[in-house]
């Protein structure tokens, strides 16, 4: 309750609130008009943005669901009788089925691409309606009966339609919202900026991206339910508009995309402006208002590259934090409810590699290889550049399938089980990081590791205080609030490692974890890498830095030309002969091992 | 940056306040809501010039029981526009009624804002059926409909092209071709029905995209059909394209019948060149019409020219100029702005047939429509349109090379 | 079989002329990797001065060539250099709508100052109809096809031979990198995009004798374009021509045998289908490249 009485918070209701607010002030059916546009289109923007700003798919082509829900409510009312209020639902499962089908052949299209099939998707729908013209009406049009009354959305006074409007804008953006801070959101987000590190931490990426588009196509139906009903005409070139698609992109990308007050904004911002300068500038000739239009559009975008919100917003809301607040209870942290994690008893092999093989076209990358992870241990991977090493990496987390052999992990109920995917992997307590390191832009270092922790909860609390703990882990305490982006490559380091732990992992692989580190930093991380054994987690680790791999390992296996090499304890595999030829060419059989 | 937002909310402010515009006594506001913007500019365009000439001559002899006539312009390309500018017009700027919209999409949409407003709406050249098909109290048609265009169509098929050819109708094979926009899909779905119900020869009839850059597979079509005679419902750019296609795949039909839109432009001929000659065209009343039949047609012309400095590019201003002077007539004989009261007047007037200047006459029935408005047979002879159908209007004789 | 023979040569004639203006676009989609909504308002704005020079200049189109093609290289480097430019850092989405507002300008301005009415070039030369055996085209639509291909392949071999080609190349590939070799970036991108526009411009006074000028005509070739460019590949040659002379195809058969009314629904279907199984297009640089 003591949330409500935060500045933030009543400032947004109280905006909101201007928009139902004002035009009961002004009762004028032009301000109404005005002000049922805006809800309608701010939440068609914000129904955008889950599929458009969270999944950072550029969809082109939403009209399309905004008019299976207004064609299927204005059908089920003309030719049934049926009301719209149960109308719009069937449009919506309509618009779901929809989406999914939509959803399947795009998935693994990126940018242009995916935005022009959505355009193909919206463009077969319009004609198809225009070719049905028996039951459609065609280009004809449709018309929605004028019966008055709560049970038709028809009504005589704008306020009502207002209040309608308003409630669909209420629902969106709290969906939004509720989104953008559950775990699905951080899903999304994560899927969004680095897909492999999603679903290294157990995000099955297809799921995310198709659970956003069936939602976001459910929303934007049940405002074109709404909306039809409020126009009384349909028509497929209106309804089916590419037009449309456009605009409700660029009023969520004008506010800010990925924010969830962004597509509010920028329609609050632009429709009327566009709306008034229409009625003013047709007294001009004709063409002025658009031309007009047209060049404010391009001044906008280039005045607002990252949207209003990523302009404005910090400044805003330094002002808006001035207001009186009331004192926050203050919430203890809660104590993270730990998952049961069985660590195998030490000396146990959890993780192998049965003779596993791999080819990309002529080349053989990986070829009979075997390696066997015991738990309690550290083994560490070298070889020369080109060996191999990343191939055989990305086999044991999933992200590659071998050819031949097996790879299994021995789950916690002491079953050995071939996972399929890195979600699989994930899921079966293998952690891993990734050699190039970037943090998940537009979250903090604590949302970042939540990302991992969130593969054992649900709970945004939970999440938050696994994440804390590994933190400390690793090193990361002081700067859990920064932004991800204005980390050191050490913490950056630190980062990936955090969020691979944060899952909980019982293997946990790094590749090349300590590559690009000063010296003091290499000590910390050699260290750390101790603790996170100590704690029960086993490590296969890819390393270059001899030292460190000498240090820590247990036991090493060189891979050179794609075939196991030598495996033993690490001085007798370093002063192998075999080895150092490989490393350093034949000339080099007498040099010193470092 | 707060500044400007200052700025930004008092100018936002300023505008709604602005919007919300006085009324003088002197004046009576009427609104034109016309596509003026997008694909249909130009005949929307064309259109409203024909309202500004009836209210330009209409206040010239005193305006409406001695008030001003004040235009209030309303651009609207598709139904959602439509829908605003129609509750800008009736709120804030409080018109006592709306003349429109020469595209049936913006009528309809229009209309149902209209309605349940109470204010009247006054449609001149948009042809969909619907616009007075739906029981609405308030909506006046002053102009022909797509059956009106369909019938003629056949008709002259019938009555002047067979005759001409010295054929029987049921042996001429027919194509019936359409932009797949409610103006085409409405005129060449009536066509279709009009010729079975006539029983003539139909082998071909599509729609395709009035947004097309290629007909060449359509005409294909046509002409393995075999067909002799075409009715084509198009506009502009598709009526260029046709002929061009046409001329280009060795296809010429012993006759083509447009149906207004692209096929009553002075552009579209002058594109379209030579292979324009002899086509006919269903439309509104063109200004090439014989006196005789339409009162003030000359006139018309006249005020066209000086005003605009060109001729009419299209009839589409004649239709709209003649509708608009009825309904001020209408306006100013109702002596009130009540909307009763109008719908009154308007089923109470009566004009004779040749009285207009599209010799049109007037009587409205019970759903707004005037059921005496008509649509003529023209065709393009020496680069003209004139109208050779029916005789009471006809200039000139229709030609039929064989 | 001369049904089946004239729908070939239409769907290839017409291909041609998708192809001339879908050339320029991969240029600029493949170099700059921006989506360019105002790129119909391009051909448009360069059939209005083919239009004007026509008018005014008594030049025939194909005369009229040097002056739209300098032109539309001025228009778009303008437009690369003052408006993608400053927006090359910011979010790939928003550059989009930069690129809408463009074509929104441009299409009310041109009705502003020509109004709706739709402009024909009488040009007697390009216009004659011809028939061998039994085919009929227009010898406009096969200069169209000609210098359509003419004009790829030369592109195609600067692309792979010249410093500026391998610098776009690179560019497409990776932007950081290409910097770090000492390409420069911007100068580079003005060069890509006015050349595209340049393209364009000359697609313009190609198809002025075919159709008319008017100021909504760019829509109607800008979502086929396209189409064709990411069908092919983005920034691939081959592979614009090859989907222009494929869409052409579609075009004409379907236009036949399904329907004129269905025609864009089949070739949009065997969009969709292509994309499924080759997400980068035909000839994709590859990888799901953005």
């Amino acid at each position: 309750m003591t949330k409500l009485l935060q500045p933030r918070t009543y400032v947004s209701l109280l905006a909101l609130l201007a928009l139902v607010l004002i035009p009961l002030a002004i009762q004028s059916a032009f301000v109404f008009h005005l002000a049922i546009q805006v809800c309608v289109f701010a939440s068609l923007a914000l129904a955008w943005n889950i599929v458009g700003g969270f999944t950072g798919q550029l969809s082109l082509g939403h009209a399309v669901f905004y008019g299976i829900g207004s064609y299927t409510a204005g059908l089920l009312v003309a030719q049934f009788g049926i009301t719209p209020w149960l109308g719009m639902f069937a449009g919506a499962a309509i618009s779901m089925l929809t989406a999914l089908v939509i959803a399947y052949p795009t998935m693994r299209l990126r940018g242009p691409f995916f935005s022009l099939a959505t355009i193909a998707f919206l463009e077969v729908a319009r004609l198809l309606i225009i070719h049905e013209e028996s039951w459609t009406g065609g280009s004809a049009g449709l018309n929605v009966p004028l019966q008055i009354g709560l049970p038709w959305m028809i009504f005589r006074e704008k306020s009502a339609y207002l209040f309608v409007a308003f409630g669909f804008l209420v629902f969106t953006l709290f969906i939004s919202w509720m989104i953008r801070r559950a775990r699905f959101g951080f899903y999304l987000i994560a899927v969004r900026e680095r897909v492999d590190a999603a679903r290294a931490v157990g995000v099955n990426a297809a799921n995310a991206k198709m659970m956003a588009a069936v939602i976001s196509a459910a929303l934007t139906s049940l405002i074109g339910s709404f909306h039809g009903m409020y126009l009384t005409f349909l028509e497929p070139s209106s309804a089916f508009s590419l037009e449309m698609s456009i605009q409700i992109a660029m009023f969520a990308l004008i506010g800010g995309i990925g924010t969830v007050a962004g597509p509010v904004i920028g329609t609050v911002l632009v429709l009327p402006v566009a709306e008034l300068a229409r009625g003013w500038l047709s007294a001009f000739g004709n063409g002025t208002h658009g031309f007009v239009y047209g060049l404010l559009l391009v001044v906008v975008v280039l005045f607002f590259p990252r949207g209003i919100v990523g302009h404005l917003g910090l400044r805003v809301l330094k002002l808006i934090d001035q207001l009186p607040s009331w004192p926050l209870a203050i919430q203890k942290a809660a104590a993270p409810q730990n998952p049961n994690i069985h660590y195998a008893p030490k000396g146990m092999p959890i993780l192998r590699a049965v003779n596993i093989e791999k080819r990309f076209g002529g080349l053989k990358a990986t070829e009979n290889v075997s390696i066997t992870l015991h738990a309690g241990e550290i083994l560490g991977i070298i070889g020369p550049n080109g060996a191999g090493k990343t191939t055989i990496f990305n086999q044991l987390s999933g992200f590659i399938r071998p050819d031949k052999g097996k790879v299994e992990v021995l789950d916690m109920n002491g079953v050995w089980v071939s996972p399929t995917s890195p979600e699989l992997f994930a899921r079966a307590g293998i952690g891993r990081t990734f050699q190039i390191v970037q943090p998940f832009a537009g979250m903090s270092v604590l949302e970042n590791i939540m990302l991992g922790a969130y593969l054992h909860t649900k709970h945004r609390a939970d999440a938050e205080a696994i994440a804390r703990e590994v933190a400390e882990l690793t090193d990361l305490t002081q700067l859990l609030d920064s932004e991800a982006r204005s980390l050191t490559i050490g913490g950056m380091k630190r980062l990936e490692v955090a969020r691979a732990l944060a899952t909980r992992p019982r293997i946990l692989l790094l590749d090349e974890v300590l590559a690009g580190l000063n010296p003091s930093d290499v000590v910390r991380a050699i260290a750390m890498i101790r603790r996170i054994r100590d704690s029960g987690v086993s490590v296969l680790m890819i390393e270059h830095l001899m030292q460190a791999t000498m240090a820590l390992s247990d036991r090493i296996v060189v891979i050179d030309l794609g075939r196991v090499l030598r495996e033993g304890a690490p001085i007798d595999v370093v002063n192998d002969i075999e080895v150092i030829q490989a490393y350093l060419g034949k000339g080099y059989t007498h040099a010193e091992s470092s | 940056m707060i500044k400007s937002l200052k700025h930004i909310t008092a100018v936002v402010g300023l505008a709604v306040t602005m919007s919300v515009t006085t009324v003088h006594a002197q004046e009576i506001k009427i609104g034109a809501l016309f596509p003026l913007s997008g694909g249909l500019a130009l005949l929307g365009d064309e259109s409203l010039r024909g309202v500004q000439l009836a209210v330009e001559e209409r206040n010239a002899a005193g305006g409406i029981n001695g008030q001003k006539i004040v235009i209030v312009k309303a651009d609207a390309v598709d139904a959602n526009q439509a829908v605003g500018e129609a509750r800008r017009l009736t709120s804030g700027d409080s018109v006592a009624a709306i003349f429109g919209s020469y595209a049936s999409g913006i009528a309809v949409a229009a209309t149902q804002v209209t309605e349940l407003a109470g204010v009247p709406y006054f449609e001149l050249g948009a042809v969909a059926d619907t616009v007075t098909g739906r029981g609405l109290k308030y909506v006046f048609r002053s102009n022909s409909t797509a059956k009106n265009f369909a019938d003629r169509s056949i008709e002259s098929l019938t009555q002047v092209v067979a005759p001409a050819l010295k054929v029987d109708p049921k042996t001429l094979k027919i194509a019936i071709i359409y932009e797949d926009g409610p103006y085409g899909t409405l005129v060449g779905g009536f066509q279709k029905d009009e010729a079975k119900r006539l029983g003539l020869n139909v082998v071909e009839s599509q729609s395709y995209s009035a947004k097309t850059v290629d007909l060449s597979s359509l005409i294909l079509r046509v002409k393995s059909a075999g067909a002799d005679i075409v009715l084509h419902t198009a506009y502009q750019n598709d009526a260029v394209l046709f002929f061009r296609q046409a001329a280009a795949a060795s296809y010429k039909p012993r006759a083509v019948i447009g149906a207004g839109g692209g096929y009553s432009l002075n552009d579209t001929a002058q594109a379209v060149g030579a292979p324009m000659e002899g086509v006919f065209d269903v439309d509104f009343p063109q200004i090439t019409m014989n006196e005789a039949g339409a009162q003030g047609l000359k006139e018309f012309v006249a005020s066209y020219q000086k005003h605009f400095n060109m001729p009419p590019r299209s009839g589409h201003s004649l239709v709209n100029y003649v509708g608009a002077k009825a309904f001020l007539d209408i306006l100013a004989k109702a002596k009130s702005t009540d909307k009763d009261k109008i719908r009154e007047t308007v089923l109470a007037y009566k004009q004779p047939a040749g009285s207009s200047a599209a010799g049109w006459g007037f009587q409205f029935g019970e759903n707004g429509q005037n059921q005496m408005a008509t649509t003529n047979l023209m065709q393009w002879q020496h680069g003209k349109l004139v109208t050779v159908y029916p005789a009471s209007v006809a200039t000139a004789k229709p030609i039929l090379s064989n | 079989m001369s049904l089946l023979l004239q729908l070939l040569v239409n769907g290839l004639l017409l291909g041609g002329s998708y192809a001339i203006i879908s050339i320029g676009l991969t240029l600029i989609f493949g170099v700059v990797r921006i989506v360019n909504f105002a790129h119909g308002e391009f051909l448009m704005v360069g059939m209005y001065v083919v239009w004007l020079c026509a008018q005014h200049l008594g030049l025939h189109p194909y005369a009229s060539i040097p002056i739209v093609v300098l032109i539309l290289f001025g228009l778009g480097a303008l437009m690369q250099r003052n408006i993608i430019q400053p927006l090359l850092s910011a979010d790939g989405h928003i550059q989009i709508f930069a690129t809408v507002g463009v074509s929104t300008a441009l299409l009310n301005l041109a009705l502003i100052l020509f109004g709706a009415d739709i402009r024909k070039v009488d040009a007697s030369f390009g216009t004659q109809p011809f028939s061998i055996g039994g085919i009929t085209f227009v010898s406009g639509q096969l200069i169209t096809f000609v210098v359509a291909i003419v004009v790829a392949t030369a592109l195609h071999l600067f692309l792979r031979h010249t410093y500026t080609g391998r610098a776009f190349r690179a560019l497409a590939q990776n932007r950081v990198a290409a910097a770090l070799m000492g390409v420069n970036v911007n100068a580079m991108y003005v060069l890509a995009f006015g050349m595209g526009t340049a393209l364009v411009g000359l697609a313009a006074a190609l198809m002025t004798v075919q159709y008319p000028a008017f100021p909504t005509v760019g829509s109607y070739f800008v979502l086929t374009a396209f189409v064709i460019v990411v069908l092919g590949g983005m920034g691939s040659l081959p592979g614009a021509v090859i989907g222009a002379m494929f869409i052409g195809l579609i075009d004409s058969f379907a236009g036949y045998y399904v329907g004129p009314d269905l025609k864009e629904v089949v070739y949009f279907l065997v969009f969709l289908s292509i994309l499924s199984i080759r997400p980068t297009g035909l000839f994709g640089l590859g990888q799901g490249s953005e």
